[in-house]
């Protein structure tokens, strides 16, 4: 992660402003979230200090707000680099730059939202959701802390990207497109890996149903330990798995099929 | 035989709610994960335990899913406070706490639809201002939008909290044994829902023998999960090295913009 293209000093903008763009998309990039445009209020709101900067005259400072109030949405996290990259190329090229920025914007926004919640949506709720939830439901708060310091982490992750998008501006779709590829990839392994290994911790109901033939008494749960440990989870989520698939099935029609299939089966004794 | 909930305990949970959605939409240290606000609630309420488990169950059901592309998902959020909240007011633990904390999740996914659409509202006198060059306005515009979705989550936690006694009653009466059993056997089997979810997010297909590793690690293995996830981490690791050399040696250097 070089910053040779560019540098900060002999430019209009400066750190100070670059940070200030960060700084309101990290306290409010989604806040005047709206179905019509989405991010588009928050994206304006977070270049305002940049766009104040290069645009003196009132008529150019006007055309550029009304451009960045468009339609914006993408995966705050990554939202950064595109920030970033927007920013050096209104620097360098001002309003000359208008179909540019448009370009990049929404060329990005998509794949980048892909990327972005795959990784930090997914992948990370994931990892982190799961180890919080296996010690919370020992008692243990350790896991919502851990969890707490990667999200912290993240602000300093999203400082660098708005450096980083600065410093590629143009090139950045280059840049990140291969690198962001396999990282989605490797981060898919590991969230793959942490959801085999919730199957059996997590969901936890047993069969209690017991056959009795004169002396012989026969557990179910037993015998279904035998075959394969965590049978019944397996047997759930493959189930769940598959009502997902089907058509107009969504998850909360799901939960409310689990919710009455959970209290007939629990009535009957068949589930415990 | 019911605990009161004091008003202060009330409003510390209505801005709780009021603040765990700004973080969700900015910040985002998780104060909106059921788990937290589950957590928080456990300790403003007097009962870390149960706020803990009602977290995690809920948690499970909804690992990894999040509001992609702007789209709503239960509000296990709110879901979470409430049903702790109702849990420790009336003594009856995990399964009635997670009873309640679902359906009220699943129904306050009208509020967050209801929020996002009000905003629309803000986003019109923002274009109005900008026309007048009245850029502060603009601004202004934005930071506002922090009122639909502030209260979109604070005011069924305190109206619910508010009259939190009287509607424990009533529920307790026509919460029979075996609904309650019913429940309880719900919030073991619910988190087959989350993991089915992030199944059908993933890459399951190309990558099943990562799913296998996992499972076999815990269930034959029983290591925890941070183990788990550290092993995960090498194998993910491991891929990711192969394929960078992969693509050094396939892609040297010429770059095309246009992708």
């Amino acid at each position: 992660m070089k910053m040779s293209n560019k540098n900060m000093d002999t430019g209009k903008i400066t750190k100070r402003d670059l940070k200030k763009v960060y700084r309101r998309w990290l306290l409010g990039g989604q806040i005047g979230w709206n179905y019509e445009r989405m991010q588009g209020l928050c994206y304006c709101f977070s270049m305002m200090p940049v766009l104040r900067k290069l645009y003196t005259k009132e008529e150019d400072l006007k055309k550029a707000v009304k451009q960045h109030l468009q339609f914006f949405n993408t995966e705050p996290d990554m939202a950064h680099l595109i920030l970033g990259a927007n920013v050096a190329i209104e620097e360098s090229q001002g309003l000359e730059a208008v179909e540019t920025v448009t370009a990049i914007k929404t060329g990005l926004m998509g794949p980048f939202a892909g990327i972005g919640d795959t990784i930090f949506g997914v992948i990370a709720g994931t990892v982190f959701g799961s180890i919080a939830a296996y010690m919370a439901l020992n008692g243990n708060s350790l896991g919502i802390w851990i969890w707490l310091a990667w999200n912290i982490a993240r602000w300093f992750i999203r400082w660098e990207f708005t450096k980083l998008g600065y410093a590629q501006g143009l090139k950045l779709v280059a840049a990140m497109e291969g690198k962001l590829k396999s990282m989605t990839e490797a981060a898919s392994i590991l969230g793959l890996t942490v959801v085999g290994a919730l199957i059996p911790t997590v969901v936890r109901p047993t069969v209690p149903a017991v056959f009795q033939s004169r002396e012989v008494t026969m557990e179910v749960q037993g015998i279904l330990d035998q075959i394969m440990p965590a049978l019944i989870p397996v047997a759930l989520v493959a189930f769940v798995y598959w009502l997902l698939g089907r058509k107009k099935m969504n998850s909360t029609k799901a939960i409310w099929i689990l919710l009455a299939l959970s209290i007939i089966l629990g009535a009957f004794g068949i589930l415990g | 035989m019911y605990m009161q909930i004091t008003f202060i305990q009330t409003l510390l949970l209505t801005i709780y709610a009021f603040v765990a959605i700004y973080d969700a939409l900015e910040t985002d240290i998780g104060l909106s994960k059921p788990i937290q606000a589950g957590f928080f609630t456990g300790l403003v309420m007097g009962d870390v335990t149960l706020g803990l488990a009602v977290g995690a169950t809920l948690q499970l059901m909804i690992l990894g899913v999040s509001t992609y592309g702007g789209a709503s998902i239960p509000d296990f959020m709110t879901g979470s406070i409430i049903g702790t909240a109702f849990g420790v007011i009336s003594g009856k633990g995990i399964e009635f706490a997670i009873g309640l904390a679902v359906p009220i999740g699943l129904l306050l996914v009208q509020l967050d639809v209801l929020a996002r659409f009000t905003n629309t509202f803000f986003q019109h006198r923002a274009d109005k201002y900008a026309d007048e060059g009245n850029f502060k306005k603009v601004e202004t515009m934005n930071i506002l939008g922090i009122i639909p979705w502030g209260l979109s989550r604070a005011i069924p936690v305190f109206i619910a909290l508010l009259f939190g006694h009287e509607i424990v009653d009533s529920l307790v009466k026509v919460f029979p044994a075996w609904l309650m059993s019913g429940l309880s056997v719900a919030g073991r089997v619910l988190p087959a829902l989350g993991i089915a979810i992030l199944l059908r997010y993933l890459p399951v297909k190309k990558y099943s023998a990562y799913l296998l590793i996992g499972f076999v690690l815990a269930a034959y293995l029983k290591i925890p999960m941070v183990g788990v996830a550290i092993i995960g981490l090498a194998l993910g690791l491991l891929v990711y090295q192969r394929s960078q050399r992969e693509a050094q040696n396939a892609f040297a250097g010429g770059v095309n913009e246009d992708e």
